[in-house]
């Protein structure tokens, strides 16, 4: 029986939540699409309508046909038992192994669920001493790169294919003239002991050899000031669990700007604050930013200001902090607002009162002022040696690609051996002429590379590479803590790593290796080369070659014991006034000549996961674009330039505008982005790569076209065009839409310590209306008044809580989920007609206080908040899945029974039994339900609307596509709903492993917490806990009973098994608004 | 203008109707029986690439089923054990049993070349099945329940139907087929072959006296201790020879069998 839903009237003034302008404006086109469950999706388009028209009785024909057939015969399926036992393997049961992701700054271990030698699920590593277990979207995701079909898969030797045998031959001839002439070494940031080892060898070996290091989004101007104030060879480490006050300066360390591997746990954990009591331990963040970062989003204090004014942030920070700096910055401060300067200067009082623990957190892109005051301040609140740590610094001295780029020009390089995972040809700055020198001067060029970019298209000679979980290597920490990195699976396309390739240099190895025959004695581990060299340098990081520490790190995934060597640092404040005196006077800007901010992309960060299709269809967790980038605008400057959402802005259809700036220009969709500054556009790299794959072909536009000099990311005297043109995005945002409803809840540490329940009272939950429906369904504990409850004593009854208070947002559980649980991509077209297939949406609000603050109390009026407002809209975020209602409404709308309840509080979803009425969705209050609309596993996106009639061979899932798949869970077809189901494979696996335990006894019960669902294994802030409601000590059932516990929705009784625990802001209450930042409704009905 | 229908069709319509309402009961007689899994799968037999005999491996032999398929305990998936395997009696250097019958060349040309023997499945659940044979052979249910007496099979044959209202049948009922965990692989197994008072003594290890004799038919507050007095009560309550109710009923209570009917148990 369909519920009536009794929602409150929500209140039109006071604080408000939306997720679009059109939301907060209530435009026509967002209204049109609110009711439906599906925005556009609901509806068949012309071209759907066509085709199953006409091909609806040829289809029915040929497969009843086919099913006559079909069924005559019961087709005969073979087992294939192993020939010989492989060691550990247990047929039908996953091997887990530890091993780490070498990444550009630091490293992230985690453990890789194989099931029968394919590596299918990623997770952090929970026994690495200094990174907790979680995964950011990127490493999540990186499992998808190793089966991309479109991977470099062959020797290409000019252009043409090769086999090894001449990848040895073309070495040799290189090493002959390396010998002579020069060689360059490009490698990438990663901080891996063989490869700085071997790097070392090949250096010494050829004394024309040098060594250049490159990253797209580098960190060599911050490099350049540590060297110069901290002295030569010191790694400074942030150890955000020892902060109390962090000022950020442009700096994303929750997002793509960590500070330290493990920069969110450590974070989070000063966010926990449950009791009023606790509320004064928490941290509080200031962050200074042009747009909208995740971090920004986590900020208890934010405030917009343009990138290229950011120095004169930091200069009246500074001279607050360290009144010695007062003459040196006086310059650069005089630019300063009075309203900038007071809220600078009042939270300068604070990290002042906090000294010793608190930190100043400079973006790795900001210029060298910002970079040296950020040292200077450090320096003064006393972070160095309490915040911050230092350590030895490791690895070989390496040029920039400027360094190159003069090497080359003077003619001093004759080969380039490209082992860094940027694309130089793509994305390196244009005024180095990289192309064009290489071109002229005949450099060979020797690109080793996962993709076929556009280094791999210009390079001589390209190599494909083995991906990170496919070759041996190892890895070390930023604080020294030494990991091996494992091979899973013998290389998919004969992919060869960079130590591979260094070892070649060094004549330690050859490419072409014969295949031995099946049957024969299986080569020896030690025969391979790079495995030998890891083992060597394990033994020096060991201190000797011992058989049993070697077995111990690679179960474990690292060496007991490793540290990097501390150092102390000195600041040599002498040094602070050249940078700041060399630092550009902030430009003047306006809504026609902008700045234009070129920043990394959520999604593909520089470009090199353009061919990822899991985090292509992540939504940006601040913009929520899929597929591809755009221009975000603030709103005041939208306006301004005359920009007007089309008339389907709900659709996603939005202007084009053409950005000039230095003779080059740039033609991009623009899209209004609440919370950014005025007069500044941000621009995401890495987009519009015309050497790509399938999944990144024409997604997004190239601002790395915009890039000139090396470091300059922020550009001014910009020209800026509004061009009549639209582009079709897909933005997710308006989807799924909860109208608006009071679903988020949040209060400051102020209110917590006053109102300890507030989040239990906000709204009508503190007098909810007796339910107005017959049925009241199954809930609560099973006793003498619900004889109809749950058991909790004979059965585990599962539960959720997710932490607003530590949630980032980040999209990694999303990405996890899509991992665990065979979750379809469905590309672009389907996205932006709302088929979105995410279990989780990752809900993303801004907030305004006081909207119409003058108009409060009247319903009637106009409620647009003023530019400013708009431009400092706070940002939260929200996962909503499946909540799991013991009450479910989907259940009692189904015809067929396809979602029922089990008896452990499961809303289960029997695919077999749904027949894709779609009545679940509809009746879902939370919007949590997703339908297939297509065989998105079966049929290529582009074909999708052929149906079976799809070309034949690409019909039904790549082999390569389903070595990904989790045995354990069904691979969804067309025309079921399919939702989150708390990993009921991981709960059945938890149970039934307990059961080969019980055997004969009564203990049904499986340990405390050790079952983890995929989006909480992921979660690197800790945000999300699950467990067993019937087990008393287990951490769901405390944080249950927290004050900050409340249900969504809870007036319609539905009774949810996942609950969120409200958001705490730790307001500085002397801060200018204060008073409206996370301001609590209030009892408001 | 004649008759255009002889005599004999005004009977027509009448016999139609009798005729069609017997090809309806006919149908609907049949179809439950041969469409569904107790008529399609049972007796499935298909020719094996190695003829190889359950019969005289288990009944002459003397072997357990879990010398070959060894991880059916621990695992959701119970084994074909690898060439090795067989090897450790058929192989050069090793048992030396048979070592040239030509029965047993696929074994050694897939050890030679490495290709697997493909074996025809017989037992298929579907795909959206999620069967696991540890969360079964832990708790007391036999090899014999779902596969037959496969010890007395030649070549084997699909025994039961497998449907997924079979497994339901025994799901609710699980006394029916819960067995001692020493019997498990025993697949001549029968009840009354226990030994009664040795059977209330492997129950006493974990439970009270008391419980285990609430469980037997007016057993309910008898004053007992030992396994010999149990004994006694449960051949007052069943008779001479032990029956498969009185293990089923004491088994399913004191090792807490609830097993599960949700859709979840086996459908992800």
């Amino acid at each position: 029986m369909k519920r009536v839903w009794q929602h409150p009237e929500e209140a039109k003034t006071g604080r408000r939540y939306w997720r679009s302008i059109g939301e907060l404006e209530q435009r026509e086109d967002f209204l049109k699409n609110l009711g439906r469950e599906f925005p556009n999706g609901d509806e068949l388009s012309e071209e759907e309508r066509e085709n199953s028209r006409r091909t609806f009785l040829k289809i029915m024909g040929a497969s009843v046909g086919m099913m006559g057939l079909a069924s005559c015969r019961r087709p005969t399926i073979n087992i294939l038992p192993y020939t010989k036992s492989v060691e550990w393997m247990v047929p039908g049961k996953p091997l887990l192994y530890a091993t780490a992701m070498p990444r550009a700054f630091g490293v992230t271990p985690m453990v890789v669920t194989t099931h029968e030698g394919r590596p299918t699920h990623l997770s952090g590593n929970p026994l690495h001493p200094s990174v907790s277990g979680g995964l950011d979207a990127f490493a999540q995701a990186s499992i998808l790169d190793l089966y991309d079909p479109d991977r470099s898969q062959k020797i290409l030797i000019d252009g043409k294919k090769a086999d090894a045998a001449a990848l040895d031959k073309a070495f040799d001839n290189l090493k002959k003239s390396a010998s002579a002439d020069g060689l360059a070494i490009l490698v990438g940031a990663e901080r891996s002991p063989t490869a700085d080892r071997l790097r070392g060898e090949v250096l010494k070996k050829f004394p024309k050899a040098k060594l250049y290091s490159y990253e797209a989004i580098n960190r060599d101007v911050q490099t350049a000031v540590n060297k110069s104030l901290l002295g030569a060879g010191v790694q400074p480490v942030v150890n955000l669990e020892k902060a109390s006050r962090i000022f950020s300066l442009d700096c994303d360390f929750l997002g793509l700007d960590p500070v330290s591997e493990d920069g969110v746990a450590q974070f989070s954990k000063g966010r926990a604050a449950d009791k009023p009591d606790e509320a004064d331990k928490m941290n509080r963040l200031y962050v200074v930013e042009n747009r909208y970062t995740l971090t920004g989003a986590m900020a208890d204090h934010r405030k917009a200001v343009a990138a290229s004014q950011l120095a004169t942030a930091a200069a009246l920070l500074a001279a607050k902090i360290d009144p010695s700096l007062a003459g040196s910055v006086s310059n650069l401060a005089s630019a300063a607002s009075p309203e900038l300067k007071i809220w600078v200067e009042t939270a300068a009082d604070d990290l002042l009162a906090n000294k010793g623990k608190a930190v100043v957190l400079a973006g790795s892109r900001t210029d060298a002022a910002v970079q040296a005051l950020a040292v200077a301040m450090n320096n003064a609140l006393g972070a160095f040696g309490s915040v911050i740590e230092t350590y030895k610094a490791t690895g070989n001295e390496a040029g920039s690609i400027k360094d190159l780029a003069d090497a080359i020009a003077a003619g001093g390089v004759k080969t380039i051996v490209s082992l860094t995972a940027a694309d130089p040809m793509f994305d390196a700055p244009s005024s180095l002429e990289l192309a064009r020198n290489i071109k002229e001067k005949k450099v060979v060029l020797v690109h080793l590379g996962l993709r076929l970019n556009a280094t791999a298209r210009a390079a001589n000679i390209h190599i494909p590479a083995a991906h990170y979980l496919e070759a041996w290597g190892d890895a070390v920490s930023l604080n020294g803590v030494y990991s091996i990195v494992q091979p899973m699976i013998q290389p998919l396309f004969g992919g060869i790593s960079e130590i591979e390739v260094l070892l070649a240099l060094l004549d330690k190895k050859k490419f072409a290796v014969e295949v031995p025959k099946a049957g024969a004695a299986p080569t020896a581990a030690t025969d391979d080369p790079a495995y030998a060299a890891v083992r060597e340098s394990f033994a020096a990081a060991a201190g000797g070659a011992n058989e049993e520490k070697w077995n111990f790190t690679l179960r474990d995934g690292f060496l007991k014991g490793s540290q990097a060597i501390s150092s102390t640092a000195t600041v040599n404040s002498t040094g602070i006034a050249s940078f700041v005196a060399a630092a550009k006077s902030a430009a003047t800007l306006s809504a026609t000549s902008p700045e234009i901010v070129l920043v990394p992309d959520s999604s593909v960060y520089d470009g090199r996961y353009i061919n990822n299709a899991w985090l292509q269809e992540a939504p940006d967790p601040v913009t929520k674009l899929t597929w591809d980038n755009a221009a975000l605008i603030g709103s005041a400057t939208y306006k301004a330039l005359g920009l007007v959402e089309g008339q389907q802005a709900a659709e996603g259809l939005v202007q084009k505008i053409k950005i000039t700036v230095g003779g080059k220009e740039l033609v991009i969709p623009a899209i209004e982005a609440p919370g950014h500054v005025s007069n500044s556009i941000t621009i995401p790299l890495g987009y519009g790569q015309e050497a790509t794959g399938n999944v990144g072909k024409g997604a997004g536009f190239n601002a790395f076209a915009m890039l000139t000099n090396p470091g300059e990311f922020v550009l001014t005297g910009a020209k800026v065009e509004v061009l009549k043109d639209t582009y079709q995005l897909a933005i997710t945002q308006e989807h799924n839409s909860m109208e608006g409803r009071s679903v988020f809840r949040e209060g400051t540490a102020e209110l917590l310590k006053k109102e300890p329940a507030f989040a239990q009272t906000t709204g009508i939950d503190s007098h909810i209306p007796p339910s107005m429906s017959f049925y009241n369904g199954q809930f609560g504990k099973k006793g003498v008044d619900s004889p109809d409850g749950f058991d909790f004593d004979q059965k585990h009854q599962w539960g959720m809580t997710i932490d607003l208070s530590k949630c980032i947002g980040c999209t990694a559980c999303l990405i996890a989920c899509q991992s665990e649980n065979n979750i379809p991509v469905v590309g672009k077209d389907q996205v932006q007609k709302g088929r979105v297939m995410h279990w989780i949406r990752m809900d993303r609000y801004f907030a305004t206080s006081e909207v119409g603050a003058e108009k409060r109390g009247r319903d009637d009026v106009d409620i647009a908040p003023t530019p400013e407002q708009l431009e400092n809209a706070e940002m939260v975020h929200q996962p909503v899945a499946c909540q799991q209602c013991e009450s479910a409404p989907c259940e009692t709308v189904c015809p067929v029974n396809a979602t029922v309840h089990t008896e452990e509080g499961l809303n289960a979803m029997v695919y077999n039994r749904c027949i894709g009425t779609r009545y679940c969705a509809n009746n879902c209050p939370y919007t949590a339900r997703r339908f297939n609309w297509f065989d998105y596993n079966k049929r290529p996106l582009d074909e999708l609307y052929w149906g079976p009639l799809s070309t034949p061979e690409k019909t039904g899932m790549r082999e390569i596509t389903k070595l990904q798949k989790n045995p354990n869970v069904t691979v969804r077809m067309r025309g079921v709903i399919e939702k989150c189901t708390y990993c009921v494979q991981r709960l059945e696996t938890a149970k039934i492993t307990q059961i080969q335990k019980q055997r004969d006894s009564k203990d049904f019960r499986i340990p405390t917490d050790s079952v983890k669902s995929a989006c909480q294994q992921a979660c690197p802030a800790g945000a999300i806990e699950f467990g067993d409601l019937g087990n008393k000590d287990s951490k769901v059932l405390k944080l249950k009973a927290s004050n900050r516990n409340y249900e969504v929705l809870k007036y319609l009784n539905t009774r949810p098994r996942t609950s969120y625990l409200a958001r705490i802001r730790n307001v500085n209450p002397k801060m200018p608004g204060a008073a409206g930042i996370a301001a609590w409704s209030g009892k408001n009905f | 203008m004649g008759n255009f229908f002889p005599r004999w069709t005004n009977w027509l319509p009448l016999k139609l109707a009798i005729g069609v309402v017997f090809i309806v009961l006919g149908v609907a007689v049949a179809l439950p029986y041969y469409a569904t899994p107790k008529y399609t799968r049972v007796g499935y037999q298909p020719t094996q690439p190695v003829p190889f005999s359950h019969k005289i491996h288990v009944e002459q032999n003397g072997m357990d089923c879990r010398f070959c398929h060894s991880f059916g305990e621990r695992s959701s998936h119970s084994n074909v054990p690898t060439n090795q395997v067989c090897f450790n009696c058929h192989g050069a250097g090793k048992g030396q049993i048979k070592l040239a019958s030509p029965k047993l060349e696929p074994v050694r040309k897939a050890a030679e070349t490495g290709d697997p023997i493909k074996w025809v499945k017989i037992h298929k659940a579907p795909d959206y099945v999620y069967f696991n044979h540890s969360a079964h052979l832990n708790r007391g249910i036999s090899c014999v329940s779902c596969h037959g007496k496969v010890n007395e099979m030649e070549v084997v044959y699909h025994d039961q139907p497998q449907s997924m209202g079979w497994c339901l049948d025994c799901h609710r009922n699980p006394e029916k087929n819960l067995r001692p965990l020493t019997e498990l692989t025993n697949l001549n197994y029968k009840p009354e072959s226990l030994d009664r008072t040795a059977f209330y003594k492997s129950l006493l290890a974990k439970n009270s006296a008391a419980d285990i004799a609430a469980e037997i038919p007016g057993g309910k507050g008898a004053t007992v201790t030992d396994a010999a007095s149990l004994a006694t009560l449960a051949q007052k309550a069943y008779g001479e020879k032990v029956t498969q109710t009185e293990v089923g009923t004491q088994l399913k209570k004191h090792w807490n069998i609830l097993p599960p009917q949700d859709c979840t148990a086996c459908h992800r």
